[in-house]
């Protein structure tokens, strides 16, 4: 045997053409796994090693992760209720920051745990119950009392307060344009992971590089241009990206006590206004006289009757943009490029044709497969695309409500409690008495 | 002003209400996705009996370099004297000389046993999971060299990066008890 092996070896050593040789006459008689060359039985003692492997170290428990965010949104209710000190609610985010996005690396956070859920939920359990409660607590914490995981624990959220250098007011209507996004990344991004095509939302979060401190130069890129664009445009991923943020405002609308600049009465003093880089104080107007308040309500009854279009709009944008987006999943992926290759030359096949020989499939039941995918991807998007067409339609419609406010005080949907109104706020020095009145 | 009074409770119960629906949303999808029996953590791994050396493990995962790296199943080698995954197809000839070695940072150590016999290791902080040598060894030698995402390494993304990209879908979650697809005990 020995003898044989050395042959062989040598052979091969001397000329190319054995080699060539041997992928035609060695491979196609041999199983995947083929022992082409026996293990050699040594006249010497020499021992055969052992492969060491690294075990799976996991470096904080599942039940720590959770209790440390669980114990984060309890400080920082605390902080933002009690306290209400602009530098410790900055200090303490900069320590989230640090734990949750260098420590942990930003993974598994509540924003990407979404598609966790939605996974789950679709398929059949079997989600970690520590997921599930990531997911949970802060939307939880809002319902009772408002985006607090934004401003202070969120990593995300963290990284990009400290780029807030001149915020720029981004006019209203921009801002309405811009904030459908979100939306549509919540509603694709879910579409995505239940028809088994990735985690969209994982896959465009900017700053998992930075927290990892190593990536791809095109996701780093991305996360310094987002964080240069947060110098003028305050928290740019928050206000017009992240998909969790929709489920935390849907909860903070019906907060039970959400952020208040002061504890004390307003009075109106206007120093606040200009503190808030995320544009989320609501400045009472004047009351309207009968012509424009009849204007307004025209206006809600014809956004009223345009609601259902719009929705119906945006769902059959969805549907039509099923198949580009279908083009995400591999299976659909792999059904074109074999309808792309099929009468192209063989030397440079894909590596997904590749792979896709090699096992030896049936390319009709792949042509099959691509299609009934692509199917469920329209259907979901033409969903995704309905979702939301409404958000946004009663989105238009609470914009037309008449004033109400007659105080200055937050919108509990956009505001992130991130406390630099608390110290503009001649009341809260009154309260704390820092200064005299 | 008591219709005042009763007018904000109302308003004050329907809050509550909503809230209280919102919170059950919440937790009744929480425990939905967690009603089965779990398998605990699970972790990312390659299944080498899928791999086709494409390289994207290389360039597509999140750490630079890569949390894959190649490992060597010593009980699958055959020790071979030109092994296919340590020389170069045209290597002028067969010793160590860099101009000779596949691999492209020289992260293959190759130690003479005894005549013909050579001994590969890989030493890890230089392997690149470019899967040259991996390639190599699977299309003309036994296939004892493959892929493995190195835990100590891996910082086990909720979504793997190459996982997304990896043309044979040959990734796949593992217990965390048990995190390695070793090719020698497939």
């Amino acid at each position: 045997m020995n003898a044989m092996h050395t042959l062989l070896s040598s052979l091969c050593a001397f000329s190319r053409r054995a080699l060539i040789l041997s992928t035609f006459f060695v491979l196609p008689f041999s199983p995947l796994f083929a022992s082409r060359f026996p293990q050699p039985q040594f006249d010497s003692v020499h021992q055969v090693p052992q492969a060491v492997h690294p075990p799976f170290a996991e470096k904080v428990p599942a039940w720590a992760d959770v209790l440390i965010l669980a114990a984060a949104l309890a400080f920082t209710v605390w902080l933002v209720r009690k306290k209400r000190s602009r530098p410790l609610i900055l200090s303490f985010s900069l320590l989230c920051l640090a734990w949750f996005g260098f420590a942990r690396h930003g993974c598994i956070c509540p924003v990407g745990s979404v598609q966790n859920v939605a996974v789950s939920v679709c398929h059949g359990g079997g989600l970690p119950w520590h997921v599930a409660a990531i997911f949970a607590l802060p939307l939880l914490t809002a319902l009772f009392f408002g985006r607090l995981f934004c401003g202070t624990v969120c990593p995300l959220g963290a990284l990009q307060e400290l780029f807030i250098i001149r915020p720029l007011r981004v006019p209203k209507g921009v801002d309405a344009v811009l904030r459908i996004l979100p939306l549509a990344v919540l509603a694709f991004g879910v579409v995505y992971a239940v028809n088994g095509a990735g985690y969209l939302i994982c896959r465009t979060d900017p700053f998992v590089g930075i927290f990892r401190r190593s990536a791809p130069l095109p996701l780093l890129l991305t996360g310094m241009a987002v964080l240069l664009l947060g110098m003028v445009v305050a928290r740019p991923y928050c206000r017009y990206f992240c998909p969790y943020g929709v489920l935390l405002e849907l909860c903070a609308r019906i907060a039970w006590k959400p952020v208040a600049i002061t504890d004390a009465e307003c009075v109106n003093c206007r120093l606040c206004v200009g503190t808030c880089p995320v544009d989320a104080i609501n400045v009472p107007r004047p009351p309207l006289n009968d012509s424009s308040r009849v204007r307004q309500f025209k206006r809600f009854i014809a956004l009223l009757i345009a609601a259902p279009f719009i929705a119906i709009a945006f769902a059959v944008t969805g549907w039509l943009s099923g198949s580009t987006i279908a083009k995400a999943h591999p299976a659909v992926r792999l059904a074109e490029m074999m309808q792309l290759t099929e009468d192209a030359d063989a030397d440079d096949v894909p590596p997904e044709i590749e792979a896709f020989k090699r096992d030896g499939a049936d390319p009709q039941l792949a042509q099959e497969r691509s299609a009934l995918i692509l199917r469920s991807f329209r259907v979901g998007s033409a969903w995704a695309g309905f979702f939301t067409g409404i958000v946004l339609a009663l989105r238009l419609l609470s914009m037309t409500r008449l004033p109400r406010n007659n105080l200055h005080e937050t919108d509990r949907m956009l505001c992130i409690a991130c406390g630099r109104c608390f110290p503009a706020c001649p009341k809260n020095h009154q309260l704390q008495n820092t200064i005299k009145v | 002003m008591p219709i005042d009074n009763q007018k904000l409770t109302r308003r004050d119960a329907l809050a509550w209400m909503a809230r209280a629906g919102t919170g059950a949303a919440v937790a009744a999808l929480a425990v939905k996705a967690t009603r089965q029996a779990e398998a605990g953590r699970t972790t990312w791994q390659i299944d080498p009996r899928k791999c086709i050396q494409c390289g994207r493990c290389e360039t597509e995962c999140v750490l630079q370099p890569s949390a894959v790296k190649c490992v060597h199943g010593y009980a699958m080698c055959g020790y071979c004297k030109l092994c296919f995954g340590y020389f170069k197809p045209d290597a002028a000839r067969l010793d160590e000389a860099a101009e000779n070695q596949l691999c492209p940072t020289g992260a293959i150590r190759r130690k003479f046993i005894e005549d013909p016999y050579f001994e590969y290791s890989i030493d890890e902080r230089l392997c690149t999971a470019c899967g040259l040598c991996v390639k190599g060894c699977t299309n003309f030698g036994n296939g004892s060299l493959y892929l493995q995402v190195r835990h100590d390494l891996c910082v086990n993304c909720n979504t793997c990066r190459i996982a997304e990209n990896c043309p044979a879908q040959a990734f796949v979650r593992v217990p965390a008890a048990s995190p390695y697809l070793l090719k020698e005990q497939l």
